[in-house]
């Protein structure tokens, strides 16, 4: 299905007015001081014994001087934007989890409600059995203990769905920095199960049992995957489809996918979805910060985001993840990666 | 005075059984169905006053089963059930004509509430239908 590809690439995002506004403000003026002391040289260095050589020499040394100041400002000051930066998306990211944790309290609540609710049916039948007439009767024994086994059985559920919430809100087993990218995709679908079924949409998984542990933090690569698959359920809403989640090896790392059989992405559109605040959904609905967010928790474990897309039958974004690094157990922090590209395809 | 029938809807087949079991006793007529197909075919071989819906039924939307109960049988009556806290759905089902909405778990004097009260109004109807 490969008719285009983009990789996302956040260091290489367009620089903002007013990032661009203070470099040219900060270096032309020197520029212009440094050609005008080159000129001066130039006329100076064609009359000997002028006095204008030493002023010259030292119009140069100056200009040399402010250039080097105004280097060291501006880098100082787009260190700045750059940490501003980090810290919002930290933030967002912190915000996201804890939005998704409110929208999964939607479907918990169901998950808990039904358990609940037949626990409540049996213990209120027991009590129409002890204040029946018949409460001694052999027939009446059995309904006590089919009851009583019932509500063992909901217990159970109940603390199934419990088991599930705390491993959303912390993530024990790996070591941090190593990721088991197969058992966070089967965690994180449980996560969409009720968009899952509300939206008739048939999931396929071909994971690859065989893939070393990935280099990232859990909690925020599930955001990621979370994103995704949100992302390929919100293209196949009211139409049902196949969501397709792949592991494999690549490199020396894994590759994930997630692809799925909506309309695809606009041609026109595929450059700008890794932009800050593009989206093309209404506003109480995407804030589109998901993918800029997936993209920067991606490249700071290493790794990287494509999208592939096929107009009219459907998308799949591919999040490629380093190998996690045995013995090492700190999610490295990560600076600008010289991996992406962007490939137009035909 | 008539025996009110009821159709109690949902995925939980525990849940449908340990009710039934409840309602009987209590001198309703119930059956049982575990979703929206086995509900309609039960509605289209004998009569039913009152309908208990589940809403968010496994693959099915509850809501469309809602839909095909009124267009089929516009007599009987719709308690929606839910599990979902929720009232979205709930809202939307009284728009599209249930009678009243439960959330799980229910409580037995609520559902009695309820199916009186929504068999009273099918009875009323049609005492005006036949006037």
């Amino acid at each position: 299905m490969v008719e285009d590809i983009r990789t996302s690439n956040l260091w290489r995002s367009p620089a903002h007015p007013d990032v661009r506004r203070v470099v040219w403000a900060s270096v032309v003026p020197p520029l212009a001081f440094f050609l005008l002391a080159v000129l001066l040289t130039f006329f100076a260095g064609t009359a000997p014994g002028s006095r204008l050589v030493p002023l010259t020499v030292a119009g140069c040394l100056a200009s040399a001087v402010a250039a080097g100041l105004v280097t060291v400002r501006l880098s100082r000051q787009l260190r700045e934007v750059a940490r501003q930066r980090d810290a919002f998306y930290q933030e967002f990211a912190r915000l996201s989890k804890l939005a998704s944790l409110g929208e999964a309290s939607c479907s918990i609540a169901h998950d808990l409600n039904n358990p609940l609710a037949i626990m409540n049916e049996e213990a209120g039948w027991l009590q129409d059995l002890l204040h029946g007439a018949e409460s001694d009767t052999t027939a009446t024994r059995r309904e006590f203990e089919a009851s009583v086994e019932q509500v063992q059985i909901q217990i159970g559920r109940c603390r199934e769905i419990a088991r599930r919430m705390l491993t959303w809100t912390r993530d024990p087993g790996e070591p941090p920095g190593q990721v088991d990218i197969n058992t966070l995709l089967t965690k994180t679908l449980y996560l969409v199960e009720t968009e899952l079924v509300a939206t008739g949409v048939r999931v396929v998984k071909h994971l690859d049992g065989t893939v070393p542990l990935v280099q990232g933090n859990a909690a925020e690569l599930r955001q990621v995957l979370l994103h995704l698959m949100k992302n390929a359920l919100d293209a196949m809403k009211g139409v049902g489809g196949t969501l397709t989640i792949t592991t494999a090896e690549a490199g020396d790392g894994v590759r994930v996918s997630v692809s799925d059989t909506g309309p695809g992405i606009a041609p026109e559109l595929l450059g700008r979805i890794f932009e800050p605040f593009f989206t093309t959904k209404a506003e109480e609905q995407g804030t589109g910060l998901g993918l800029t967010i997936s993209t920067w928790i991606v490249q700071r474990s290493g790794g990287r985001i494509d999208v592939e897309n096929a107009p009219g039958r459907g998308c799949v974004f591919h999040v490629t993840l380093p190998a996690a690094k045995l013995g090492v157990s700190r999610t490295s922090a990560g600076g600008p990666h010289e991996s992406g590209k962007t490939t137009a395809g035909r | 005075m008539r025996v009110v029938r009821l159709l109690l809807v949902d995925d939980e087949a525990r849940f449908v059984e340990t009710l039934s079991k409840r309602l009987t006793a209590r001198g309703y007529e119930v059956e049982g169905a575990l979703g929206g197909p086995q509900a309609l075919e039960l509605l289209a071989a004998r009569p039913f006053d009152v309908v208990l819906l589940d809403v968010w039924m496994p693959g099915i939307d509850g809501l469309e089963v809602l839909k095909a109960i009124r267009r089929l049988h516009p007599g009987v009556k719709v308690v929606l059930v839910s599990g979902n806290a929720s009232i979205n759905a709930a809202v939307e089902g009284m728009r599209l004509g249930a009678i009243d909405y439960l959330l799980k778990p229910v409580e037995i004097d609520d559902v009695l509430a309820k199916v009186e009260e929504a068999f009273e109004k099918k009875i009323i109807e049609e005492a005006d239908a036949a006037r």
